[in-house]
């Protein structure tokens, strides 16, 4: 496909649009909030936010890991696999409860093996140069079968305690009125790590280097990056988000399930789609995804509201996903057009 | 399979050099055809012999013969589905979902009316597994339009395809188990021919029609130009359009008649059947010589890539391995198989960026 940059237009409504459609998903979002509060009332309050920033915690983490891999023009649907991985052994090595070496060396030893899983991504991605979507299918079926055959299939109940500790800390509690609204301090590091990785994205050559990657390979490489350390790297990265993502998942639920998050994978890859990053690479912003992100929480929320059964909330995340990249492919189609047309022009 | 054979004519007028690119074109792709399909009996008969080797009472037992050849039709057909989509470039992850939601449709409408008339319940089975086909091929028409005529990627598509149908199955079955999948089907499916499962001949059938499609047909060249080269193939005057949805429309088909193997095999529906099924599937078709990037198939290394893996996993079984170990090597054979193409691939770069074009191709012929 042919990406083409298209010049920078000085109207207010562009600038509103962004580079990736933000200000669009934003006023969807909008839209949305106010559509559901006219619906039902109870909608607009303090606890519907902070339940809906919750139920992102997770999901933001995974689609920042998967961010880094589509910007850079690939596709990975082994995160889950290397989640639950992660957080599982971390969990079942401490003993499944019984011996507590605090949450900094739970947290470092997951992402080491978050590490570990990443890099074999990368290493078999970068080294033979293979289609990115079969090596992560390929690697999700041998991480989760490692996982389940061999480190456990026991649902462990009782985490450790300095992780069961976190699990009911919240960063801001309002009580009163019978609407109790709890801001669960996980919040913080993902903001953190969003911040981080925006930052890392804009800002340091590593960053660059994963747009070049995704924008073209070839250019990337005449341009000097060094394309099969940037790849690798990134995917450490990304197994290493997972892992964190697997942590707080973990957390969050108070238990380590082998049988968790996989299976989730689409619904990520969906948001981060929604979210302006482009499936071909080289497009995609950390704002975008935070927001697509939040689209599909909020929709699967008001789903619950309206009164539609949970069931259909991955048929909506499928129409929701047909009409974004839908609206997308189109405007391409009508930009590759008008390339077509100035080159004939040229000739 | 059949293969054409295009001997370059050298007394027709017409470039010579344009004639030797040609027939070793022709060479070369049936070179790396055979290979593939080599490489498959070569498996085949290894993963075989190597289960029968460690558990021979087991494994050569009648009846674990015959469980390989029922259960391999539903992968297999499903694995033919998918390659389609991979000649054309793409990748159809909604087959799974397609065929479940065939599997549900028929089962609801069949028990509705069983439940009321038995006996025209049965009458009106042809006609209940015709609108279930037909469901299968507006939801791969769909996919086709979205690929073909919106533009959305392939992955992309087929995931939103999935999603939807697989959301619909849920809500229509209620995340419950369907029973009441007409008999008369199991009856078919538990007859054997001369032996051989009836289901089994069924898959060869549908194998065989495929391949004519693929080998013979105008169609089936453009789906091969449209999977080697998009741009070339538009320049060449072949409408995309038209060529994804046909393949769609008929992967999807080909999902449907999956689910009616399902029901066949197994009287229940549900919607979460198969899940496992779409990385065994890309596993299948990677595995008999389907180039992900589009452009090369063989329907004959598929099917030969069904059963191998229909061995392994009754050898699995017969080892006593969980379905966790088996997803494992599902794993490690996609990626042994990728990397050993890639190699490969990139010592016949090497060799002919070296020597002369000419006498490369016969040299290729060597190892398989």
């Amino acid at each position: 496909m042919s990406e083409t940059r298209t010049l920078p237009r000085a109207s207010g409504l562009a600038r509103f649009k962004g580079a990736n459609n933000e200000g669009v998903l934003a006023l969807v979002l909008v839209v949305l909030i106010i559509g559901m509060t006219i619906i039902s009332p109870s909608f607009f309050s303090v606890g519907t936010f902070f339940a809906i920033l919750r139920s992102s915690i997770v999901p933001l983490v995974f689609a920042l890991a998967v961010l880094i891999v589509i910007i850079s023009g690939g596709i990975d649907v082994s995160f889950a696999a290397i989640a639950i991985f992660a957080a599982y052994t971390a969990v079942k090595l401490t003993g499944s409860g019984n011996f507590d070496p605090g949450l900094i060396a739970i947290v470092l030893f997951a992402c080491l093996i978050g590490a570990l899983l990443g890099l074999v991504n990368g290493a078999v991605i970068a080294r033979f140069r293979l289609s990115t979507l079969i090596v992560t299918l390929g690697t999700q079926g041998i991480f989760r079968g490692l996982l389940v055959a061999y480190i456990g299939s026991r649902y462990i109940a009782d985490l450790p305690g300095s992780m069961s500790a976190v699990s009911t800390s919240n960063l801001i509690s309002l009580e009163g009125g019978g609407a109790n609204a709890y801001l669960h301090v996980l919040v913080v590091p993902v903001v953190l790590l969003c911040v981080l990785i925006a930052l890392m994205l804009r800002r340091t050559m590593f960053g660059r280097g994963i747009y070049a990657l995704g924008g073209d390979m070839e250019a990337a490489r005449r341009a000097g990056f060094s394309v099969v350390r940037i790849q690798i790297a990134l995917y450490v990265l990304a197994g290493v988000l997972a892992a964190l993502a697997g942590v707080f998942h973990v957390i969050l639920g108070r238990n380590a399930n082998p049988q968790d998050l996989v299976g989730t994978e689409l619904d990520i890859i969906a948001a981060v789609v929604l979210g302006g990053a482009s499936i071909f690479g080289g497009r995609g912003s950390v704002l975008g995804t935070v927001l697509g992100v939040l689209l599909v929480q909020l929709i699967n929320n008001s789903l619950i509201l309206v009164g539609v059964p949970t069931a259909w909330q991955r048929t909506a995340v499928g129409v929701l996903l047909v009409i974004g990249v839908g609206i997308q492919a189109i405007s391409a189609k009508r930009e590759s057009k008008r390339v077509l047309v100035n080159d004939e022009v040229k000739e | 399979m059949a293969q054409t054979s295009n001997k370059p004519d050298l007394r027709t007028p017409g470039g010579f050099n344009a004639q030797i690119d040609n027939g070793m074109g022709a060479m070369l792709g049936r070179l790396t055809r055979d290979r593939s399909v080599v490489r498959m009996l070569v498996l085949l008969v290894a993963a075989f012999a190597f289960f029968t080797l460690l558990r021979p009472s087991i494994f050569l037992n009648p009846l674990n013969l015959e469980n390989i050849a029922v259960s391999a039709p539903e992968i297999g057909i499903l694995a033919i589905a998918m390659m389609l989509a991979m000649l054309t470039g793409g990748i159809d992850l909604s087959v799974v979902a397609i065929a479940n939601f065939t599997a549900i449709t028929i089962t609801t409408l069949y028990a509705g009316l069983a439940a009321g008339n038995p006996g025209q319940a049965n009458s009106l089975l042809p006609l209940i597994l015709l609108l279930g086909l037909a469901l299968a091929a507006v939801a791969g028409w769909f996919n086709g339009f979205l690929i073909g005529v919106i533009g959305i990627t392939p992955i992309l598509a087929t995931l939103a395809t999935m999603q939807i149908l697989n959301g619909i199955a849920v809500v229509w079955t209620g995340g419950q188990t369907l029973y009441g999948a007409p008999e008369s089907l199991s009856v078919i499916a538990k007859t054997t021919i001369a032996g051989v499962p009836v289901l089994f001949l069924f898959f060869l059938l549908i194998a065989v029609v495929v391949a004519v499609l693929v080998n013979v047909t105008p169609l089936g060249l453009k789906l091969q130009l449209q999977g080697a080269n998009p741009v070339a193939a538009r320049y060449s005057g072949i409408g995309s359009r038209g060529v994804l949805t046909s393949t769609y429309v008929t992967s999807g088909l080909l999902g449907g008649l999956a689910g009616i193997v399902f029901i066949a095999r197994n009287p229940t529906a549900s919607a979460d059947y198969g899940s496992s099924y779409v990385l065994l599937v890309i596993v299948i078709a990677v595995l008999g010589g389907t180039n992900p990037a589009g452009g090369f198939a063989t329907v004959a290394g598929v099917v030969l890539a069904t059963l191998t893996l229909q061995v392994v996993s009754s050898g699995f079984n017969a080892l006593r391995l969980s379905a966790y170990e088996y997803s494992i090597a599902q794993g490690v054979i996609l990626i042994a198989v990728m990397v050993a193409d890639q190699m490969r691939f990139r010592a016949r770069r090497r060799k002919r960026d070296l020597q002369p074009p000419v006498p490369a191709a016969p040299e290729t012929q060597g190892k398989s």
